[in-house]
C-alpha cells in the first residue's frame, strides 16, 4: 500500500480513537440511562431541601399564635360547620402572609424573636438548616407592611370572585391600620374582644404603655394651673356642670391631648373649644390632659330602661370592640384600662363573651365612655353621623345607628361605672 | 435540465457519455440504498414492535428507546422513599377561585430562589378584564409597569386597582405555570439534553448541562420559561420536584389560600387532581399545539391562551 494512504488511514484511526475516547470520558456515566439526559440529574434535583415548612412546623415554637390561628377564620372559613363560599377552602397557612418564614426565617440577630429562648435554637424539622436571613425580607416589618399584606387578598378588585371578602379601603378604615380592629391571625372581629395593643414589630410582644407614653407624658401639677381656664365649664374635678359638655375626669390623657390638638388645628371645630385650644402650647395640652386624667370620675347615671337596650346594642354595633377593656387579652378586670395591663397578657385566649370593663377604652388614643354625660355622648354620635365630625371608624359606625340606638347607647355608657 | 451555453461549449461528446453512464449508476445506487433502508426500517420496526413497552403494559417516555424505558422501570433514580414508576403527577387550576393575591408567585420565588423581580418567574398570574361593550380582554400581570408602580417596588407583587372607576363587563384571574407537557417542545429542541421529561410527569432542567442557548424559551408555546442571567441557565417550574418527591405539595399549592391550585397523583383515583378532573369540565391551554399539557384549567374563558 502506498505510504501516503497508510498515513491517511493512521491519521483517520487516531482521530477516531481520540473522538471515541473523548466521548466515553466526557459523557456522564448516566447520560443515556433513561433517555437523552443525565440520569443522575433526577435524583440531584429531587435532593434539594424544601424551604416552605407548613404551619405545623411553625407550631413547634409559636404555640400561642398557632392556637389563635387554628380557631380563627383564617384557618378555615366555616359558619355553623359549613364551608362558606367558594373561595376559602383551606385558609391561608402561616407562610401565605409570613412569606417563607422557615426558608427565610430571620436569624436570632436579625430578629430577636426570643418570646421564648427556644426559638433561638430552632432547627426546623430534620433538615438542620437555618438559612441566613435575607436583608429587607423579614417577616412583618411595620403596620404599613401589614396593611399591604391584608390588601393582597382583601382589597376590592373587579377581577376578584365575589365570594372573597373585600373592602374598599378608603371607606372601610381610612388611615387606620387593619390591625386596630382585626387580629390578623384570627381576623373576624370579635366585638367582645379588644383591638390589638400596639405590638413591637421586632419582637411580636405587646409594647407596655409606659414605653409608648414615656416620651410625652404631661405633668399633672403643671396642668393644674392651665386647667383653671377649663374648670368653669368642665368642673373643678373634671365633672362638667352641663350634660351637653363632656366630663374629663379620668379620661385617657392621650385622648384629651389629641382632642385639644384637633381643636387647635381645626380638624375638630367647636365655637367654645376652638379658641380655648388655640392659645395652648403642646406642653400645656399634655399637662392639662394629665391633670384631668388623674382626677377621679363620678357616675352621672342614665335612663335605666334605655341603658338595658343600649348594652345589647353596644355589643352588636361593635362599640365594645374599642371602648371596652378586657377582651382579646382577657384582662377583663373592672376599672383597669386594658392598655395599662397590656404587656404580658397579649397571647391569652380571648374570652368570647367577657366584655371586660365596659366603657373603658383599650387604647390611650380612644376615649373612655363610662360615666360620660348621656347628652354629650348622643351629640357626639350625631355629629359623627351627620358628618360634622369625622373619624374613619366612628363615622361608619355612627352611620349604622338610628336615633333611638344613639339614645340607648348614650344612656348605657352614662350608667356604667367608670371606676 | 437547462444548460447554460458556457457549459454546453465545454462538454465533449465523450464526457457526455461518461456522464450518462455515471448518472445511471448513481440512480441505481440510490435506488438500492432506498430499498436497503426500507428493509432495515421494516426490520427495526418489527424488532421494536416485538420488544415494545406497550406489550409490557407501560408507557414509553418522551423520546425514550426500549432499553432506556426498561432501565427507567427496573432501575429508577435513587431518590429516597420514592419511585417514579408509582406516580403520574398533574395539576389543576380552578380559575373561579383565584383572587389574584400572587402569594403563589412569591412563595415559588422563595422556594426555588428565583430572581426577586417582576420579570423572572416560574409561575405567574394574569388578569383578564372585559370592559363594558368590549369583546376583547385587556390582560395584565404583575410585570405590568402600572402594577409595579402601585406597589412601589419590583420585589412586591400586587395587582393595582385601575378598574375601580370603569365599568367592567367581566374580569377574572388566571394563574399560569409550566404545563409539563406530554410532548414538550422545549425538550425536543434542547441540544444538550439539559431539559428532559421525567417518568412521573414534570419536565426538569439539569442546570449543569444547560448552556443557556434559550432555544427552549422560544420553543415553549406557553412562555413558561425564563432565563436566569445570574446563573446563565434557563429556569422554569418543575412542580417543586424536590418537594413532591418528599410527599409535600408544590410551594404554590401549599400557600394558595383559596384552593385554586389542585395537585396530585393521577395514578391514585381518589387524589385531589383525579377528583378535580373527574368532577369538573376541564380544558388545557392551546390544545392545538399538540403538546398535551398536564395542567388542567376549569373556568377559563375563550381568550385565555
Amino acid at each position: 500500500m502506498p505510504k501516503h494512504i497508510v498515513r491517511l488511514l493512521v491519521l483517520i484511526a487516531v482521530v477516531a480513537i481520540v473522538a471515541i475516547a473523548a466521548k466515553k470520558i466526557l459523557t456522564a456515566d448516566t447520560f443515556y440511562q433513561y433517555g437523552h439526559y443525565r440520569g443522575n440529574a433526577v435524583a440531584e434535583i429531587a435532593s434539594k431541601v424544601p424551604k416552605l415548612q407548613g404551619s405545623a412546623s411553625c407550631q413547634s415554637c409559636h404555640k400561642e399564635v398557632y392556637a389563635e390561628w387554628a380557631v380563627g377564620i383564617h384557618r378555615k372559613s366555616t359558619k355553623n360547620g359549613v364551608v362558606q363560599g367558594v373561595v376559602i377552602k383551606y385558609g391561608p397557612n402561616c407562610e401565605v402572609c409570613h412569606t417563607g418564614p422557615a426558608g427565610n426565617h430571620p436569624s436570632k440577630e436579625a430578629m430577636p424573636l426570643s418570646v421564648e429562648d427556644k426559638v433561638t435554637t430552632i432547627t426546623h424539622l430534620e433538615h438542620k438548616v437555618h438559612p441566613a436571613n435575607v436583608p429587607g425580607r423579614n417577616l412583618m416589618l411595620s403596620p404599613e407592611d401589614m396593611r399591604g399584606i391584608c390588601l393582597n387578598c382583601h382589597e376590592k378588585l373587579e377581577a376578584r370572585p365575589k365570594e372573597q371578602r373585600q373592602v374598599a379601603v378608603d371607606s372601610h378604615s381610612g388611615k387606620e391600620p387593619c390591625t386596630t380592629c382585626h387580629n390578623p391571625h384570627s381576623p373576624r372581629v370579635n366585638f367582645a374582644a379588644l383591638p390589638r395593643p400596639p405590638v413591637d414589630p421586632n419582637t411580636g410582644k405587646a409594647i407596655p404603655v409606659s414605653a409608648v407614653e414615656a416620651g410625652k407624658a404631661g405633668d399633672a401639677n403643671a396642668g393644674k394651673s392651665v386647667a383653671a381656664a377649663c374648670t368653669a365649664c368642665h368642673g373643678e374635678a373634671g365633672v362638667s356642670v352641663n350634660p351637653a359638655w363632656p366630663n374629663l375626669a379620668g379620661q385617657h390623657a392621650n385622648y384629651l391631648a389629641d382632642s385639644l390638638r384637633a381643636f387647635k388645628s381645626g380638624v375638630r371645630k367647636n365655637d367654645m373649644m376652638s379658641p380655648m385650644a388655640a392659645g395652648l402650647s403642646d406642653a400645656d395640652m399634655r399637662d392639662v390632659a394629665a391633670y384631668f386624667a388623674k382626677t377621679s370620675c363620678s357616675v352621672t347615671g342614665g335612663d335605666k330602661a334605655k341603658a338595658g337596650q343600649g348594652k345589647a346594642k353596644a355589643a352588636a354595633a361593635g362599640c365594645a370592640a374599642c371602648h371596652n377593656a378586657g377582651g382579646l387579652r382577657g384582662t377583663g378586670a373592672a376599672g383597669i384600662s386594658a392598655s395599662q395591663a397590656s404587656s404580658g397578657g397579649y397571647y391569652q385566649t380571648p374570652p368570647m363573651h367577657d366584655t371586660g370593663a365596659a366603657g373603658i377604652s383599650a387604647s390611650q388614643a380612644w376615649p373612655n365612655l363610662a360615666g360620660q354625660h348621656a347628652g354629650y355622648l348622643a351629640s357626639a354620635l350625631k355629629s359623627f353621623k351627620d358628618g360634622s365630625r369625622n373619624h374613619a371608624v366612628m363615622s361608619s359606625v355612627a352611620n349604622t345607628l338610628s336615633d333611638s340606638d344613639i339614645d340607648d347607647l348614650s344612656a348605657y355608657y352614662a350608667s356604667v361605672s367608670c371606676k | 435540465m437547462i444548460k447554460l451555453p458556457s457549459e454546453e461549449k465545454m462538454t465533449t461528446p465523450d464526457a457526455n457519455v461518461e456522464k450518462e453512464k455515471g448518472s445511471l449508476s448513481r440512480r441505481g445506487f440510490l435506488g438500492l440504498l432506498g430499498k436497503g433502508a426500507a428493509c432495515a426500517g421494516v426490520l427495526v420496526g418489527a424488532g421494536s414492535a416485538m420488544g415494545s413497552p406497550a406489550a409490557a403494559g407501560g408507557k414509553r417516555g418522551f423520546q425514550q428507546n426500549d432499553e432506556q424505558y426498561a432501565e427507567s422501570v427496573n432501575n429508577p433514580p435513587k431518590v429516597p422513599d420514592y419511585n417514579w414508576n408509582d406516580h403520574q403527577w398533574a395539576m389543576g387550576v380552578d380559575t373561579d377561585r383565584c383572587i389574584g393575591c400572587l402569594r403563589c408567585m412569591e412563595a415559588c420565588k422563595m422556594e426555588n430562589s428565583v430572581q426577586m423581580d417582576a420579570f423572572h418567574y416560574r409561575t405567574w398570574v394574569e388578569r383578564y378584564v372585559y370592559l363594558e361593550g368590549s369583546n376583547t380582554a385587556i390582560v395584565d400581570s404583575q410585570a405590568d409597569p402600572k402594577n409595579i408602580e402601585n406597589t412601589g417596588s419590583e420585589t412586591k407583587f400586587r395587582f393595582d386597582n385601575r378598574y375601580r372607576n370603569v365599568k367592567v363587563e367581566k374580569a377574572f384571574f388566571v394563574p399560569k405555570l409550566c404545563n409539563q407537557c406530554e410532548h414538550p417542545s422545549c425538550v425536543q429542541v434542547c441540544p444538550t439534553g439539559a431539559t428532559f421529561k421525567s417518568k412521573d410527569g414534570p419536565v426538569l432542567i439539569d442546570t449543569t448541562y444547560c448552556i443557556g442557548c434559550q432555544y427552549c424559551v422560544q420553543a415553549c408555546p406557553y412562555g413558561a420559561r425564563s432565563f436566569n442571567e445570574s446563573r446563565g441557565t434557563v429556569d422554569k417550574c418543575n412542580w417543586c420536584y424536590h418537594r413532591i418527591t418528599k410527599g409535600l405539595n408544590p410551594a404554590c399549592v401549599e400557600v394558595c389560600p383559596t384552593g385554586t391550585r389542585i395537585f396530585g397523583d393521577r395514578n391514585d383515583p381518589e387524589s385531589p387532581i383525579s377528583l378535580f378532573i373527574r368532577n369538573n369540565h376541564v380544558q388545557v391551554l392551546k390544545p392545538e399545539m399538540g403538546n398535551a399539557p398536564n395542567v388542567f384549567y376549569k373556568g377559563t374563558d375563550k381568550e385565555v391562551v
